[in-house]
């Protein structure tokens, strides 16, 4: 919200800078977000009278001008034609720098000396809403009172500091100058001068002229009051001097005024032109279903019973607290009108502005909550202006129709209670202090502090209300030396990771050692990457975010293939051959569409890698498995976008699939143009969780010695690893150690379709040093078995 | 008899002087310490000699062949030395090819710092809490004092799902499930990701919190104050200093952000700062006492204080890293930079 310094001043002894002003106010809750000076581009720049006006020798269009500037007379090139002999302009001088980035230097026009140059009102920065005349095409012409010489800023009053202040949502009443206002008296321990809210009535009664019907309860109160023969005209400078400076557009004095009280009492009034208003009847109702509107900004609305109107008789004036209608507005012609000053409730006005797309500064204000006395102040402080500019005749007695008036807040505490809700100590004298500077009326006796909360502060509550308002007034700064001990005073808990995260963490430390890189991606997604990844089961429905940005993110993933797809796909795009990465992250599967029950969320890790082979793949994602206690079995997997030859599934007797690993389906990773052979996988957490610990069951080791034999056998290709050595191991019996496949052969020498596989059979016993020929039968006894169940032959 | 013997081991000494290689050394060591050598052939002639003289002879027979055989062992091991250096020469490698070894990957920044994070609040009695990410309006927002219609929430643009289904646009929406189900006192603190309906260089939709939640009797600013210097100085050095500014947040009460020595330029000041030696990078206070009210704690008994941050952020100060959206791409170049 933009204030001005000099605005303040009216409420408040200001006695610092600007500059220091805003530190201050950003330091107790108030952040000034920006500093404007008004003339940071006026500095240079005077008021001159043009003497005497020359054609320039060397060209036609130019003109030589001899202007006083106050202590000395200058020489000005100008190609200018709304200048004359004795008009009063603004010149700028050697080192201005004007609002259109424009820098003034002294050059030659023509081999001619310029020292200068005439400004316009658009370089100046103002235009006819300001100052009149500022808007033509050409040399703003200055009236001839203007004093030569003087500083243009101080001239067209344009010398006044604006500061851009945050509000946040809990200070409402801090929307408007008084606000501001209020909150510096606290901070320089300075009074608070109350606005002037007085003026002087005819006879003649509102009420006699005007009837209001409140029947809805969505406005607490309305209040109006009713002017006759108004004169409608331009503003006087100093109104809309203030207007212009925090961006309000000067229209006319009553709607000008009307707009200044908003700004300066935070309070959102309207005009109605009286003579519109039919029956002379105002009634603040809920909109009938479909009710139309014409409004100010051009446009027509539909509305419904949740939009608050103001309405005569007949038909809806305004939507309340928002806009106003065209009907109604002030014109030239206006003669009598009616000032609303309301308090509508915050989250109708909310709704409303939200479901049209209509934000006002009224609807800004009425949104954030409008107390109920602000209503009266807003009222009277705009009577008062009408009745110091002497705009027309006010009406005796406001009009005003409220439910009940809230009750006053009190707000009982001791000191100790604030002194440990901030854990340090705030002398009762500066509490004292500061609640009072803050309009809080307070009294403390025996360290129990009595607070009488003023009504614009709606936001106190309880004594952490209380606690807070001393804090930011008193410094945070405080807290800069404060060195208690961690929890001094509380009972000691005990700390410790979840579950899953313990989990996670095992086997991304698992996944780093054998050389993944993690990846973060969005859990957002685009809706077609189920189509993408030939996916056609349950997955394809996605809860769907109702306000997406885009397309692109605007579902929910039900797979974590698609996000570690494009990150293969765009390492591989911008050349990185070799990847191996891997995700930790969610899957969210709904339990019917539309989503009415939370969905269910998986945790899933899942691996991606251009360049491996599958059987390192797969050694990977195992050493990760084999950081919990899972006993499982390998078995196809049938996921969609894995290649049904290359593909693997880690299950339990149950079925329950735990990890899923392979090669990308051909067409997936044509979809991805990622190459055939890139790998992906992908580890159930949620799934793994019960079995997180890992767990040892130690045997005794047998102190003889292991004893080695290789055995080659020829096999048909569907005879699987798994099967052979199941055979061998069983063949093995007792004797039976360890058992690792170490190459597997295929050449035409062989036949067509066998394969020669090579084991290293390693034999053990605990009771003592196997002999030759003990080993010998057990590996006759193995090749017996592999013959006869499997047809091996000896290679 | 002597005088031979003498002479023998005369020209034996002279004899090694002259042999540069071990074959040498073998047929000395046969021509003199032999079946058939020198000192054996004197030897039979001992009969030859007076009983008298034969201990004499003896000794003098035994010291030259000790002599020799040690000299012999000695010029061995030099041989032997000799051998070996030229074997440890010849067999040197070109050390400044590249090594073989199979490479280690690494942790995406975020997860070094919410590591990092995790385990210095664990330390301080801090419990890890998970909570949905698809939540519900009610603990996102209600639960936390933030009303339907709220103005409060405009400080948030939320994704929605449905009327009362949302993409959780803070992780406090755990803190209220956890104050329903835990008894105080407790101290959790809730990472993961969160959304917001906003996005350009600074801003992501999804990105990451750690939001922390203290709740028991005598909790004050001041035991937030020591805390929050705790966890960031572990995050940032030990230099790190850390101040309070005022804010509002509906669920906290008092509420400060928290600014914390710009770690660029340790406080100097610089570009990142704005000159100013301090990075805005917390938001905490104590916690509002509707909100316990709220979830069922006892505002009366107990008091509490929250503190929450962007995680994203603290892992990009840390790393240097200028644009938010280079998190997300995972190229391997950038990855491989932090491992």
């Amino acid at each position: 919200m933009k204030i001005t310094y000099n605005w303040l001043k009216d409420f408040v002894d200001i006695d610092v800078s600007a500059d220091v002003l805003a530190d201050k106010l950003t330091n107790s809750g108030f952040e000034v977000e920006e500093i404007i000076y008004q003339n940071a581009h006026l500095h240079d720049v005077k008021v001159g009278k043009i003497i005497k006006i020359e054609k320039h020798p060397d060209a036609n269009k130019l003109q030589v001008c001899q202007v006083d500037i106050g202590d000395k007379n200058v020489q000005i090139i100008t190609a200018a034609t709304n200048i004359f002999e004795g008009a009063v302009v603004p010149v700028s001088l050697p080192g201005a720098d004007l609002v259109n980035g424009v820098k003034i230097q002294k050059s030659k026009l023509r081999g001619v000396e310029s020292e200068g140059m005439f400004c316009s009102g658009e370089e100046l920065g103002i235009d006819d809403s300001y100052f009149e005349g500022a808007s033509i095409n050409g040399i703003l012409i200055l009236p001839n009172n203007f004093e030569i010489g003087q500083n243009i800023d101080t001239a067209l009053g344009l010398d006044d500091v604006i500061l851009d202040v945050n509000i946040t949502p809990n200070r409402p009443d801090c929307m408007s100058v008084i606000g501001i206002a209020r909150e510096i008296c606290a901070i320089l321990g300075k009074k608070f001068k109350d606005p002037d809210l007085t003026y002087e009535c005819v006879q003649e009664r509102s009420e006699d002229n005007l009837s209001v019907l409140r029947e809805s309860n969505s406005c607490p109160r309305y209040m109006a009051a009713v002017i006759k023969n108004v004169k409608i005209e331009k503003s006087p400078l100093w109104v809309r001097q203030r207007l212009f400076a925090v961006g309000i557009k000067s229209i006319n004095t009553i709607v000008d005024l009307t707009n200044y009280v908003l700004v300066e009492m935070g309070q959102p009034l309207h005009a109605f032109d009286k003579s519109k208003i039919e029956g002379d009847s105002i009634i603040v109702r809920d909109a009938k279903e479909n009710e139309p509107i014409s409004v100010l900004n051009h446009n027509s609305y539909k509305l419904s019973s949740q939009d608050l109107v103001i309405s005569d008789v007949n038909k809806a004036l305004v939507i309340a607290g928002v806009i106003g209608g065209v009907d109604s507005c002030i014109t030239d012609e206006t003669h009598d009108v009616v000032i609303e000053s309301a308090v509508f409730d915050l989250k109708s006005i909310r709704l409303t502005s939200k479901k049209i797309g209509v934000r006002t500064d009224s609807s800004a204000r009425y949104e954030k909550g409008v107390y109920f006395s602000s209503a009266e102040q807003g009222i009277k402080r705009l009577l008062n202006l009408v009745y110091r500019l002497q705009l027309g005749d006010i009406l005796n007695g406001i009009i005003d129709k409220f439910d009940h008036k809230p009750e006053s807040k009190y707000i009982e505490c001791s000191c100790e209670e604030i002194n440990n809700i901030l854990g340090v100590k705030v002398p009762e004298k500066n509490i004292s202090n500061i609640l009072s500077g803050l309009g809080i009326k307070c009294n403390i006796e025996k360290s129990i502090i009595k607070a009488w909360i003023p009504s614009y502060r709606e936001d106190l509550e309880n004594c952490y209300d209380l606690a807070e308002e001393i804090i930011r007034i008193y410094g945070y700064d405080v807290y800069d030396k404060c060195d208690n001990a961690l929890f001094d005073k509380s009972k000691v808990t005990e700390g410790g990771l979840d579950d899953k995260t313990l989990l996670e963490r095992k086997l991304k430390k698992a996944l780093v050692f054998n050389g993944f890189f993690e990846s973060v991606s969005f859990s957002i997604c685009p809706s077609d990457i189920c189509e993408k990844l030939n996916i056609n089961d349950n997955r394809k429905f996605m809860v769907k975010i109702a306000n997406p940005i885009s397309d692109e993110i605007s579902c929910l993933r039900t797979t974590m293939a698609h996000s570690m797809l494009s990150n293969l796909a765009y390492n591989f795009s911008v050349g990185n051959k070799q990847v191996n990465l891997f995700e930790s992250g969610r899957v969210y599967l709904p339990e019917s569409l539309p989503v009415v029950k939370l969905p269910e969320e998986i945790n899933y890790i899942s691996l991606g890698s251009i360049g491996m082979s599958f059987f390192e793949f797969k050694a990977c994602i195992l050493s990760a498995v084999s950081e919990t206690n899972l006993k499982f079995s390998i078995v196809r997997s049938k996921q969609p976008y894995l290649h049904p030859g290359i593909s693997a599934d880690l299950v339990d007797e149950n079925g329950v699939i735990y990890a899923t690993f392979g090669q990308l389906h051909p067409l997936v990773a044509k979809n991805y143009d990622l190459p055939k052979n890139t790998l992906y996988g992908e580890i159930n957490l949620t799934n793994l969780l019960p079995f997180k610990d890992k767990e040892f069951h130690v045997k005794s080791v047998s102190k003889y010695p292991i004893v080695d034999r290789d055995l080659a056998v020829i096999v048909k290709e569907e005879i699987s690893n798994a099967d052979l050595i199941s055979a061998i191991i069983s063949a093995c019996g007792k004797l039976f150690y360890e058992v690792n496949l170490f190459d597997v052969y295929r050449n035409k020498s062989l036949g067509d379709g066998v394969k020669s596989m090579a084991y290293n059979i390693r034999l053990s016993s605990d009771s003592k040093t196997l002999t030759d020929e003990e080993v010998t039968a057990v590996m006759e006894k193995v090749l017996k078995s592999l013959k006869f169940r499997y047809g091996a032959s000896l290679r | 008899m002597e005088q031979k013997l003498i002479e023998i081991r005369d020209n034996a000494r002279e004899e090694l002087c002259g042999i540069k290689e071990k074959e040498g050394l073998a047929s000395f060591k046969v021509k003199y310490l032999g079946k058939q050598g020198l000192l054996t052939s004197v030897l039979r002639g001992m009969r030859d000699i007076s009983p008298e003289d034969r201990p004499k002879i003896g000794m003098l027979v035994n010291e030259i062949r000790d002599e020799i055989e040690s000299k012999i062992n000695l010029k061995e091991k030099e041989f032997d030395n000799v051998e070996l250096l030229k074997e440890l020469e010849n067999t040197a490698i070109d050390i400044t090819e590249p090594g073989k070894a199979h490479e280690k990957g690494g942790l995406h920044p975020l997860s070094q710092v919410y590591d990092l994070l995790i385990d210095s609040c664990v330390n301080m009695g801090f419990k890890v809490v998970d909570g949905p990410e698809v939540e519900l309006d009610y603990y996102n927002f209600e639960a936390l004092n933030i009303p339907k219609n709220h103005p409060s929430r405009d400080m948030q643009d939320t994704f929605f799902v449905s009327e009362n289904i949302l993409l959780r646009s803070q992780t406090s929406s755990v803190q209220a499930r956890s104050m329903q189900t835990m008894k105080p006192p407790f101290k959790i603190i809730s990472p993961g990701r969160v959304y917001r309906n906003d996005s350009d260089a600074t801003h992501s939709p999804v990105f990451h919190q750690m939001e922390g939640l203290v709740i028991d009797e005598n909790i004050s600013m001041a035991d937030l104050k020591s805390m929050l210097t705790i966890l960031m100085r572990k995050t940032f050095g030990e230099a790190t200093q850390i101040r309070f500014r005022p804010s509002f947040f509906p669920f906290t009460e008092p509420s400060v952000e928290v600014d914390v020595t710009c770690p660029n330029c340790k406080g100097e000041g610089c570009r990142i700062c704005k000159g100013t030696g301090f990075m805005e990078l917390l938001g905490a206070g104590i916690v509002n006492p509707k909100v316990l009210e709220i979830n069922g704690i006892d505002s009366k008994k107990y008091r509490g204080f929250a503190f929450g941050f962007g995680v994203d952020r603290v892992a990009m100060v840390k790393n240097e890293i200028g644009d938010i959206r280079s998190m997300f791409r995972n190229d391997i170049r950038f990855l491989k930079q932090m491992k």
